[in-house]
Parts: structure tokens; C-alpha cells; sequence
């Protein structure tokens, strides 16, 4: 993938992702019902997915109670810190002119490809997935 | 190399590929060496029509995107639901030619 295509996938999806964000807290917040479900596997299966619960992570987060943002769905640290670090970093890559960005990505993407490090990682999703059904999200 | 050699191999392998990479694939082909016969004849593509079926399956777990070697998409799409189901069905159209890309660029990794 070129660097020009990544970053502007990534700030699409940052912008859509702040987006459905402050719809999610500005429906908490009058205590709406959230119209959209966004999960296509839940309405599809009525199984939480593995992500299912990362906006309500996220919203706890914003609140400062950590424990139970972890509680609900640890991939909501993960989220939260790729949002408010990849606009800056892009940004940043953009004004300087440089691609670092661009080359961490590549070197993740290359680490997490390793085979123990892929299988590891492939069991904290399942067992992720396993606690969501458990939790019924 | 021989044109009988590549039009067999462009018969086997040609729907791994966009239509219009075919041309470059089958000039490429016959400017090589005989010796990389062997090396090009092993790479090991991924069949778009099976990324599209498991992008229908699980697109929305970004397997899809694992399966093709996306391994960075593939995070992001089972991170945030398949992109609350809008990227994991624009995906489904996508995929087939995001296949094709990579085993292009595979082909190409494989003759330097």
C-alpha cells in the first residue's frame, strides 16, 4: 500500500471514528436510544462480535474510570490510543515531510506476522470474544 | 522464455490477476531467464473468489483482509467491527481486486 492511500484510510477512518464518537455521548447524554447499532455481526448473529462494547470503553474512558472501561472491552485502550495518536502523527509526518508513520506501520504489520507472536495474539482475540458472549454485550 | 511455457502459465494463473496486468505479466514472463522458471512457478497466490467468500463470511472480523496478507487493515477492520459494517460491505466489493493487487505484487517480488 503507498504512504498517500494509509493516511488518508487512517484519517477517514479517525474522522468517521470521532464522528459516531460524539453521536454515541451526545445520545448518552440525553439518555436517547443510540438509532444506529453499528455492529453488523450482532444484528446479523445476536452474538457480540470481539470489538462489540469498544464506544462504551471509550466513553468510560473519556469519564476517567479506567478499571471499568478494561471491564467492558479492553480493545477500547487500543482504539483510543490510535485516535488521538495517528491524526497527530500524521500530521506531524506531513509537516515535516517525513514518513515515519508510514514505516512503523510496515514494521508492525512485518512483527505481528510472526508466528508466535500472530498465535498469541489470535488467542487474546478469541478469549476476548469468548468474555463478550459471557458478558452478553 | 519459451512462449509455449508462458501461455500455459498464463492459462493456469491468469485469473489471479487484474485484466489489465496480463499483458505486463506475459512480457515479463518472456524476457526472463529460463532458470527463474521454477521460482516463478511456485508462488503461492490467493484465489479471489475464496477472499470473497470469506470476506461474505467474516468480513466484519477483517479476516478477509488477514487472509489476502493486509495484516494492518485486517487489525483495523476487527478492532472497530469492520468499520461499523460500512467498510466491512464495501470490502465485499473491493476485495477481489485488492487480491489481485497483492498477488501482482507477489509475482513481481518473485522474478528480482
Amino acid at each position: 500500500m503507498s504512504k498517500n492511500k494509509l493516511y488518508s484510510l487512517l484519517l477517514i477512518a479517525c474522522f468517521f471514528g470521532y464522528m459516531y464518537l460524539g453521536f454515541s455521548i451526545f445520545n448518552a447524554e440525553r439518555n436517547l436510544n443510540p438509532g444506529i447499532k453499528g455492529c453488523l455481526f450482532k444484528n446479523i448473529t445476536t452474538i457480540p462480535c470481539p470489538s462489540c462494547g469498544t464506544t462504551r470503553s471509550i466513553q468510560l474512558l473519556i469519564e476517567g474510570q479506567f478499571f471499568e472501561a478494561g471491564m467492558v472491552n479492553p480493545f477500547g485502550f487500543i482504539v483510543a490510543f490510535v485516535m488521538l495518536t495517528v491524526p497527530v502523527w500524521i500530521f506531524a509526518d506531513l509537516l515535516l515531510k517525513k514518513q515515519t508513520l508510514f514505516n512503523a506501520y510496515n514494521k508492525t504489520e512485518h512483527f505481528i506476522r510472526t508466528k508466535w507472536i500472530a498465535t498469541i495474539l489470535i488467542m487474546l482475540v478469541l478469549l476476548n470474544w469468548i468474555w463478550n458472549i459471557y458478558k452478553n454485550l | 522464455m519459451e512462449s509455449q511455457k508462458v501461455d500455459m502459465y498464463m492459462m493456469m494463473n491468469s485469473k489471479f490477476f487484474e485484466s489489465h496486468h496480463l499483458v505486463a505479466v506475459r512480457d515479463t514472463l518472456l524476457s526472463l531467464d529460463e532458470s527463474k522458471w521454477g521460482m516463478v512457478q511456485t508462488v503461492p497466490f490467493k484465489d479471489p473468489t475464496t477472499a470473497l467468500i470469506i470476506s461474505l463470511l467474516a468480513g466484519s472480523l477483517g479476516i478477509d483482509r488477514f487472509y489476502i496478507g493486509d495484516t494492518g487493515m485486517g487489525v483495523g477492520k476487527l478492532l472497530t467491527c469492520g468499520g461499523l459494517g460500512i467498510w466491512a460491505i464495501v470490502d465485499w466489493f473491493l476485495i477481489m481486486g485488492a487480491t489481485r493487487e497483492k498477488n501482482m505484487a507477489a509475482f513481481q517480488n518473485s522474478i528480482l
